[in-house]
């Protein structure tokens, strides 16, 4: 009879025990996720799918039960007031400052140790420009398919893409590659956000293994310049992807320099003049690879003609 | 009792209802949808039959270029494993274009906080018979091709993380790439030149392994790997081949009868990177890398070739010759960069940034030739010692400032410097030819960004009177790049893009001027968010002139190169999906591509599609895809193709209940 009496304010005291210790558990001012999840519903279904969702569950990341506040920040005045004053958008955010929010998780992954030398944090898109956080729209935080991936590079590479629409080209509009398999959108050491092969070695070689070398007869464009000395590498009108229309001005245009005489300025540049037999007038002079067919680099033969 | 039992669950839910509760709320078992569903597979599957009524013009020129055929394909497959709540949380597999000559396939398996799969395979058909990239013959009108491929690439790779988010989190993966199939190939022997069968067939695989240590300001990647490579290429030909010297060469007719060439090049590697990045202080990030890579290469050569042969070292003729030749190659290869950022100000950062390469192949073979003329017979031994060393280094400081809430400034400059010694050039009388580079770069910037309707950026750099390694390298130039987005009504958007970059050098053996500029606009309207109606289009001019002397090897005189080309690319694409009509909701799309260009080689390729997509039932669409491609090149006009194909196709989607 005690017990039935005495329940009812066991039970209240037991409700303010529980609602302190949920209180303990959420920092103040945040609201928690459940509650952001009752307005947005449809963003939290899709969170749900996300990986990001492991910040919800994964409590040594810190923001376990909370994970919407951990991009939007403290959410409570913005549950009472339910006013979009009362809350950071990312997405409105300056590129700089989306990074800064993103980067204070992921500052140290491998791949944004290039961010701050390479092209895209200079006024470019930010981390969200590519990244659907919540995976609405059908959008996955990361893309992986060939198609959408370069969609959404082109999207703001336009000229870029208008390259691809050459006959010889990488095969990026048969959806075969994408932007990302030459070019790491986070940064990289080299020009152009070029990936690397081999820990330091160029990225083309990833799928051109046969070019990496090292070659017992090096032609030294290969290693000081990289391909693009030659190659168009994302479309050109000439059957090989090179960089002029006919491989012979390719060749000539370094090949023409005798280099027991330096220029004036007396800076003396690499490269040397064919011999005299090669009667330009002749058509089979007019395609150095005919007999040049090593032009990468040979294993046995310094002419590069085997 | 059951007082008892309410006293006990009230502090519970309420616990549930004001704590964040995680779990109940993101556990993949309620959140993916298949959970719940009878069939714990979601995804779409394409099956089509592409139609290719034929090809006009040159056949090989369109396989080179488009490559597609008819018959069956799998166009796409798409799908997601419900999760096993032991074994997985998330299963993928991405599937296309199986059937074409370009597939991929690619499978993604995690399980939150415990592991992470992946697996990718792409095989593309490298099939290329241009008869304008090498043909000798085009004076006399043969339609030929003295290199030529029909090889496929193949790419594949595995990785495997372990503790995927946790502060320490290992790694292994392994990755290979292939190259073979067969082609057409020179054999050289001065003054003839002869075509013939090559078989190429080389990988690379790669083996590696690394840890990903996240601390709270530091974050730390170390791999270490190593490469095996194997490149088996051969020529043969057995066949009498007079080559393309097809007059007497001294009053005899040059033959090849048979030739037999093989290479058995072996290599391997280790490599080797770190990389850190830190935020020490709030004001302080810091990054670093270093890499360490030492390929090595092992050649072993044999040719043995027969017919009437001309060897230049004797002024003789002989019958039959034997090359073997061995090689070794090694190019220990070190890069490093540091990157400071201090943020001494709230609007402003200072960047700098500080990086080396440096390789050094160092190279020897052994070359026994043997030549049995008329006479006797010629033995020639022959030993090489082969270098290349470069140095780069590069520093560079930036200074980023906020100057408004929306527009960013920045300043900075860039110095690259480094050395260059290769093996002498051919008639250089050098046995090794030295250069530097020495190069000072200004650097400018401006971004601007009103709300989400306008953002525009301009990059712009230049420098001038450096010294560099080859004649075309960059010397006086100035770039500059600008990028602008503005949306100037709801669900309009306007972009334009505009690139030049202007290089020369004015050394009288050079007199190098070269400009290329590209300039892009886009029209992008998507009202309702585009599920109705919308459109995209798109134009490009771009121009590149390069004008430099060369020194023509026959007479020794100064002669201008001259390439231009004025290129004009345009593509649209326009999406019309009409309201519905009951269950017949079609969806029509048409556009393409077309791009034509004058100047140096002049060029026109068409690629204008449509497409309609009709529903047929739940989860089952009709696609009707039309295209057509089209080359013409006004210089090379044996080049030209025409094609008109239609694929049509089923794809059926699952998409489970709830």
């Amino acid at each position: 009879m005690l017990f039935e009496k005495t329940c009812p304010y066991l039970a209240a005291a037991a409700l303010l025990v529980g609602m302190a210790a949920a209180r303990a558990q959420t920092p103040n001012g945040f609201a928690g996720s459940d509650k952001c999840a009752a307005c947005h519903d449809e963003i939290s279904k899709a969170f749900d799918k996300n990986p990001h969702h492991v910040v919800d569950t994964d409590k040594h990341l810190g923001h376990a039960g909370f994970a919407c506040e951990a991009c939007h920040g403290p959410g409570a005045k913005h549950t009472d007031s339910l006013s979009a004053s009362d809350i950071r958008n990312p997405g409105k955010l300056t590129p700089d400052e989306q990074n800064k929010l993103c980067l204070s998780c992921h500052r140290n992954e491998s791949t944004p140790v290039g961010r701050i030398s390479g092209g895209h944090p200079e006024g470019g898109p930010g981390c969200v420009g590519c990244h659907s956080i919540h995976g609405t729209d059908h959008r996955p935080l990361v893309v992986h398919r060939a198609p959408e991936v370069n969609k959404m590079c082109s999207a703001c590479h336009q000229a870029e893409w208008a390259d691809f629409q050459q006959p010889h080209r990488h095969r990026l509009p048969e959806g075969a590659m994408s932007c990302v398999d030459c070019h790491n959108p986070h940064g990289s050491r080299g020009n152009e956000m070029m990936r690397t092969a081999f820990a330091n070695e160029p990225g083309c070689f990833r799928c051109h293994g046969a070019m990496r070398g090292p070659f017992t007869y090096e032609h030294a464009p290969v290693r000081l310049e990289g391909c693009t000395d030659c190659h168009e590498a994302h479309g050109s009108e000439n059957p090989r992807m090179l960089t002029r229309h006919e491989v012979r001005f390719v060749c000539l245009e370094c090949h023409a320099n005798l280099v027991t005489n330096p220029a004036p300025s007396g800076h003396q540049t690499l490269g040397g003049v064919p011999p005299a037999f090669h009667d330009l007038r002749n058509p089979r002079y007019q395609n150095c690879t005919v007999c040049h067919v090593k032009v990468h680099g040979s294993y046995v033969d310094g002419n590069l003609l085997r | 009792m059951r007082l008892l039992l309410l006293c006990l669950t009230i502090p519970g839910l309420a616990l549930a209802q004001d704590q964040p509760a995680p779990a109940a709320s993101s556990s993949p078992d309620q959140s993916t949808p298949a959970a719940t569903s009878d069939f714990p597979i979601s995804g779409s599957v394409e099956l089509g039959y592409r139609f290719v009524p034929g090809v006009g013009g040159s056949q090989d020129v369109y396989n080179s270029t488009v490559n597609l055929s008819q018959g069956l394909r799998l166009i796409n497959l798409d799908f997601n494993v419900a999760p096993v709540k032991s074994l997985f949380d998330h299963f993928e597999v991405q599937a296309s274009s199986w059937g074409d000559p370009y597939n991929t396939t690619r499978v993604d398996i995690s399980k939150d906080n415990v592991y992470r799969f992946t697996a990718n395979y792409g095989n593309t058909a490298y099939f290329n018979f241009l008869p304008s990239y090498v043909n000798p013959a085009a004076s006399t009108g043969a339609v030929l091709t003295e290199s030529s491929f029909n090889t496929q690439i193949r790419t594949s790779g595995v990785e495997l993380d372990i503790l995927p988010g946790h502060w320490i989190s290992p790694y292994i993966g392994w990755s290979r790439d292939s190259w073979y199939g067969s082609g057409i190939t020179d054999f050289t022997m001065f003054p003839n030149n002869y075509p013939v069968n090559n078989s190429i067939s080389d990988s690379t695989d790669t083996f590696r392994g690394g840890v990903q240590l996240q601390l709270k300001e530091t974050h730390v990647v170390l791999e270490a790997g190593g490469t095996t490579f194997r490149d088996d290429q051969g020529e043969n030909d057995n066949q009498l081949n007079n080559g393309d010297f097809t007059v007497p060469f001294l009053g005899q007719q040059l033959s090849l009868s048979s030739l037999n060439a093989l290479y058995r090049v072996r290599g391997d590697s280790e490599y080797a990177r770190g990389s850190i990045a830190s935020n020490p202080l709030p004001w302080l990030s810091i990054s670093g890398n270093f890499m360490y890579a030492d390929p090595t290469l092992t050649t072993n050569y044999n040719s043995a070739e027969n017919g009437t042969l001309f060897l230049p070292a004797t002024f003789a003729f002989y019958n039959s010759g034997q090359d073997i030749a061995t090689a070794d190659a090694n190019m220990p290869h070190s890069s490093g960069s540091l990157t400071v950022e201090v943020r001494p100000l709230k609007r402003m950062r200072v960047v700098e940034y500080w990086s080396t390469d440096r390789l050094h192949n160092a190279a020897d073979s052994l070359l026994y030739e043997q030549y049995l003329e008329t006479g006797s017979p010629f033995v020639n031994t022959s030993q090489a010692n082969e270098r290349l060393v470069l140095t780069n280094n590069e520093q560079q400081v930036e200074v980023f400032y906020d100057l408004l809430p929306n527009l960013t400034i920045r300043g900075g400059e860039r110095f690259e410097w480094g050395g260059a010694t290769v093996q002498g050039a051919l008639l250089s009388e050098l046995p090794l030819e030295s250069t530097n580079l020495s190069r000072n770069t200004g650097l400018a910037g401006v971004s601007y960004r009103l709300k989400q309707t306008l953002r525009a950026s301009a990059d712009f750099e230049a420098s001038s009177n450096p010294q560099d390694y080859f004649r075309t390298s960059l010397y006086n130039y100035w770039r500059l790049r600008s990028r602008a987005q503005w949306e100037f009504l709801p669900n309009w958007r306007l972009a334009g893009d505009f690139f030049e970059m202007n290089n020369s050098n004015p050394e009288p053996m050079v007199d190098l001027h070269f400009v290329s500029r590209a300039e892009t606009a886009s029209l992008t309207w998507l009202p309702k968010g585009g599920h109705n109606v919308n459109m995209l289009l798109e134009y490009t001019r771009s121009n590149v002139n390069s004008n430099i002397l060369y020194l023509d090897p026959g007479t020794l005189a100064s002669l201008p190169s001259i390439y231009l080309e004025n290129g004009n690319t345009a593509t649209a694409l326009i999406e019309l999906a009409p309201k519905a009509m009951g269950s017949f909701a079609p969806r029509f799309s048409f556009g393409g591509s077309l791009f034509t260009s004058a100047g140096s080689r002049p060029t026109d390729y068409y690629q204008p599609t449509a497409r309609l997509s009709i529903p047929l039932a739940k989860g089952v669409l009709w696609n009707s895809e039309w295209s057509w491609y089209s080359l013409a090149e006004r210089t090379y006009a044996f080049e030209d193709f025409r094609s008109n194909q239609l694929m049509m196709s089923l794809k059926y989607t699952h998409q489970p209940t709830r």
